[in-house]
């Protein structure tokens, strides 16, 4: 895999997009894997995209005791292994984001493979497919680096100062997140 | 019947055992690209692949857009002739209700004379069927009543930029252009729930540095991230436009060398706008006067601006001084006519523009030729095939067509591809109509509350099932291609058109086997006039993108860019707007102390009929809510969940309550995709604008209760 899955939060329209279309992804089962969230829609109509940041060492993984949960050569966590998965839910608690979601029908957990059908063919994601707002993308590592240095060149203009926080230890390379 | 058209070098998931189909969305004008799965065996729908090569909209899709196709092959869909026996719909043979037509509208026609009966339209057919529309009912049933939808969509937008250009084109730019801009001043559009893909172009040209000026009641997500969001109160539009066109004036922002060679009324304009001081302008809108001074300085020293607006301030009693308004701060920039810049208003239906040039309307004939003007119906009528004085005159409005139903005028209607049962405003006199009708046919694929009114319901098709062309919101005509063969025994609207023109002997008129042939008169008949297609062939669509009209001859390249020589007014020059204040027709009184505005939400399109029956549209957004300012909720003692009654002169209705900061605090907010006791239009006003009979469903006094 080629590309970044990049998000930026506060391009979010709050549409829900991505989560439509993640029903649309081949092995999803018409159910979504991602997220859209109000800040505080008592507030204001901010709203920011979640999927699963598919972490360099995934709690949701580590914490399986199925082995379940495979990590692709490229990094990609992949929804639990149906002939595999147990049902106890460990993932659902043990991901710090919140991300795994659990089919209490079919009793099995499942979560964003990053749409692998698509990405292993460095072809994008439902979910950045489809984001109207370029919320979430999925671009090339050099259109990532431009687009953070143009962000915050605008800032400096805007009188904004770029915060990075210490997200870089929790993704890989292949995933950025840029918020203000 | 059916290509995947995948640019070269274009990546698409291409799954073993199913085609991909290169079509458009059914739903908005923003007219999305994208992909039509089929399983090869089964021959059904089964998903959507973006359509990533697509110029306008680069595979990006909103919610509706995604599940777009799940309506194709859905469990409600009618899939034979109704008829309604005992106030039961009994299934029916095409014979039969063909039938029952024929008897009906014949014998209505002898005893009550041509005009019994009466054609209400609609715009998200293609432009073949619409150009039918307005022929099937002036030579098919031979009645001057016809008249469409469009007239609660688009019809100030038309009205105002006929008025001010000469022609209505929706946008004067193509929105490719959008990104390079400086500046968008935007007033009534909530484009991040109503065309969500258009987001992509702000926000590119916002990363760009380019400024954003969003005038509305509520701050949506646009007027969150706005430079300046002037919220205004509902139904002041004229007010505001008026106030910035002082302050570009004062301040020296007029492009005078423009202004001089290619605008009249100049001089009236000024002495006009020299009242509305940034002061009186606070005054009436209720927006600060530093937000106004602050919003005219960055559009006046914008150097490339787009003004855009869009139903919010159409949908007013003054809709078209609105608009003429709005679009002379553009003119006074010396916008229209260049590079990324001009001004736009934005389609809501998916052929909002197509279907009002062709003759759907009550007074007007394909290519935007007149009923009152003698050479146009000369024209039209040649290519028809009739003697000009068999040309019916100009019918009324789609709203006062229902004042004629209740004066017995119009004693039988054909709805095609629309709802008023909820997108007309108060909506319990529009029902009261449709029980006086003598008769009553709908052709729908869903059971639309209007439908439920009908003594004959005609299935029809989804756009997936026929193939033909539409003009997205930017002018661009473009392809829609058939998916699969109509389900069950549905026809094509234009299939259905024929066979009553048929039946009513007619036929001669109606020789189509297939699409192309309709296409092929349609060019013809709009020849000529100001929306000429002639140009346009399905070839040159598939080849360049999409091809803008004007478009006169098949060598002329199309015309993105609109009036950069001239106007098409009678001297060439655009007329100023002169335009003096005047109230919204219901302001808030001791009786009605605030004030409704309706709208969309994301998840659903128009009065519903289609996105209420998916699942994950009705998942997100089940049910309408009045959404209102805690600061109003506190003086009702209401909190977050609680009923609420609203109530104006016409009807009332309740509503679950859900607070926000994000709208002014003397508005109520309520969306309108809903029918019956759910739907908003029963309370909203049907004061008509004096030109483009828009209702003014957009603004109207409210009183609170708790329920």
């Amino acid at each position: 895999m080629n590309k970044i899955m990049y998000l930026e939060f506060e391009r979010c329209i709050g549409c829900r997009s991505c989560q439509a279309a993640c029903r649309e992804c081949g092995g999803h089962d018409a159910k979504e894997r991602n997220y859209v969230e109000y800040v505080d829609f008592f507030e204001s109509r901010q709203t920011y995209p979640m999927l699963c940041m598919q972490c360099k060492d995934p709690a949701c993984a580590r914490v399986c005791p199925a082995n379940a949960i495979q990590i692709t050569e490229d990094g990609v966590v992949l929804s639990a292994m149906e002939e595999k998965c147990i049902g106890c839910r460990n993932c659902t608690f043990g991901c710090p984001f919140g991300i795994p979601k659990f089919d209490f029908e079919e009793n099995k957990m499942y979560k964003c493979d990053m749409c692998y059908d698509r990405t292993q063919h460095d072809i994008a994601p439902m979910c950045a497919s489809v984001c109207p707002s370029d919320a979430i993308r999925f671009i090339d590592f050099d259109e990532m680096q431009a687009l953070r240095r143009r962000r915050t060149q605008m800032n400096l203009i805007e009188g904004k100062k770029p915060t990075e926080q210490d997200k870089w230890q929790y993704v890989p390379e292949f995933f950025g997140v840029y918020s203000d | 019947m059916t290509q995947f058209l995948a640019k070269e070098g274009v990546k698409n998931l291409h799954r073993e055992g199913e085609k991909l189909i290169t079509t458009h969305c059914c739903y908005c004008g923003m007219q999305c690209g994208m992909h039509i799965r089929l399983n090869e065996k089964t021959g059904k729908v089964v998903g959507v692949e973006p359509r990533y090569d697509w110029p306008v909209t680069l595979g990006k899709m909103c919610p509706k857009g995604v599940t777009a196709y799940q309506t194709v092959d859905h469990e409600e869909r009618i899939t034979t002739p109704l008829i309604k026996k005992n106030g039961q719909f009994v299934k029916a043979s095409w014979d039969e209700a063909l039938d029952l037509i024929e008897k009906n509208f014949k014998e209505l026609q002898s005893k009550h004379g041509k005009d019994a009966l009466s054609v209400y339209g609609g715009v998200s057919m293609t432009n073949e069927k619409c150009y039918l529309v307005g022929k099937y009912a002036r030579v098919g049933l031979g009645t001057r009543f016809v008249d469409y939808n469009g007239r609660f969509c688009m019809s100030s937008a038309a009205g105002g930029f006929m008025k001010t250009l000469g022609t209505d084109r929706g946008s004067t730019l193509p929105w490719t252009e959008l990104e390079h801009t400086d500046c968008f001043f935007i007033s009534g559009w909530n484009a991040a729930e109503c065309l969500p893909t258009s987001i992509q172009w702000l926000w590119k040209a916002r990363d760009k540095g380019a400024k954003m000026i969003v005038a509305d009641p509520r701050e949506t997500q646009i007027a969150r991230l706005a430079d300046v969001h002037l919220d205004l109160k509902s139904g002041t539009d004229s007010a505001l436009a008026n106030g910035m066109l002082h302050i570009i004036i004062r301040d020296g922002y007029v492009d005078e060398e423009y202004v001089n060679e290619r605008c009249n009324n100049y001089d009236e304009l000024k002495e006009l706008v020299k009242t509305f001081t940034p002061e009186y302008t606070s005054q009436l809108t209720g927006v600060s006067v530093e937000k106004i001074e602050k919003a005219a300085t960055i559009y006046g020293k914008s150097p490339r601006s787009v003004v855009m607006f869009c139903r919010g301030i159409e949908q007013q009693r003054k809709g078209v001084d609105n608009v003429c308004t709005y679009t002379s701060m553009a003119l006074l920039r010396g916008q229209i006519g260049k590079f990324a810049s001009g001004v736009s208003t934005v389609t809501g239906q998916g052929n909002g523009q197509g279907g009002r040039e062709h003759g759907q309307k009550a007074d007007a004939l394909p290519g935007y030729r007149k009923i009152a003007d003698p050479e146009h119906v000369k024209y039209v009528a040649g290519v028809w095939g009739i003697q000009p004085e068999e040309m019916p005159k100009a019918g009324v409005s789609a709203f006062e067509m229902f004042d004629e139903i209740q004066n017995g005028n119009i004693r039988a209607m054909h709805v095609m591809c629309s709802n008023p049962a909820v997108s007309a405003p108060n909506t319990e006199y529009v029902w009261d109509s449709f029980r006086k009708l003598d008769f009553m046919v709908v052709s729908d694929f869903f059971m639309s509350e209007t439908a439920e009114f009908a003594d004959v319901i005609l299935p029809a098709t989804t756009w997936a099932e026929d193939e033909g062309t539409t003009t997205n919101l930017e002018g661009r005509v473009i392809r829609i291609r058939k998916v699969k063969d109509p389900i069950g025994e549905s026809k094509t609207d234009w299939e259905i058109m024929k066979a009553i023109a048929e039946r009513m002997g007619k036929g001669s008129f109606f020789p189509y086997e297939n699409v192309p042939q309709i296409w092929e008169e349609f060019r013809l008949a709009s020849k000529g006039g100001k929306a000429d297609y002639y140009g346009i062939t399905y070839d040159r669509i598939d080849k360049e993108d999409g091809v803008f009209w004007p478009c006169p001859s098949e060598d002329h390249p199309g015309t993105p860019t609109m009036f950069k020589e001239k106007f098409d007014t009678p001297n060439g020059k655009a007329n100023l707007a002169t335009v003096a204040w005047q109230e919204p027709a219901e302001v808030p009184s001791a009786n009605y102390p605030h004030t409704l505005t309706t709208g969309r939400v994301v998840f659903h399109y128009l009065s519903g009929t289609q996105t209420r029956r998916v699942k994950f549209l009705m998942e997100q957004c089940p049910l309408p809510y009045a959404e209102l300012h805690p600061e109003l909720a506190s003086q009702y003692n209401l909190v977050n969940g609680d009923k609420i009654k609203l109530t104006t002169p016409r009807s009332s209705m309740v509503l679950d309550v859900r607070l926000t900061k994000a709208i002014r605090n003397d508005h109520v907010f309520v969306p309108y995709h809903w029918g019956k006791e759910l739907s908003v239009n029963q309370l909203t006003n049907p004061a008509l604008d004096p030109t483009s009979r828009m209702p003014e469903i957009k603004v109207c006094a409210v009183k609170i209760e708790k329920a």
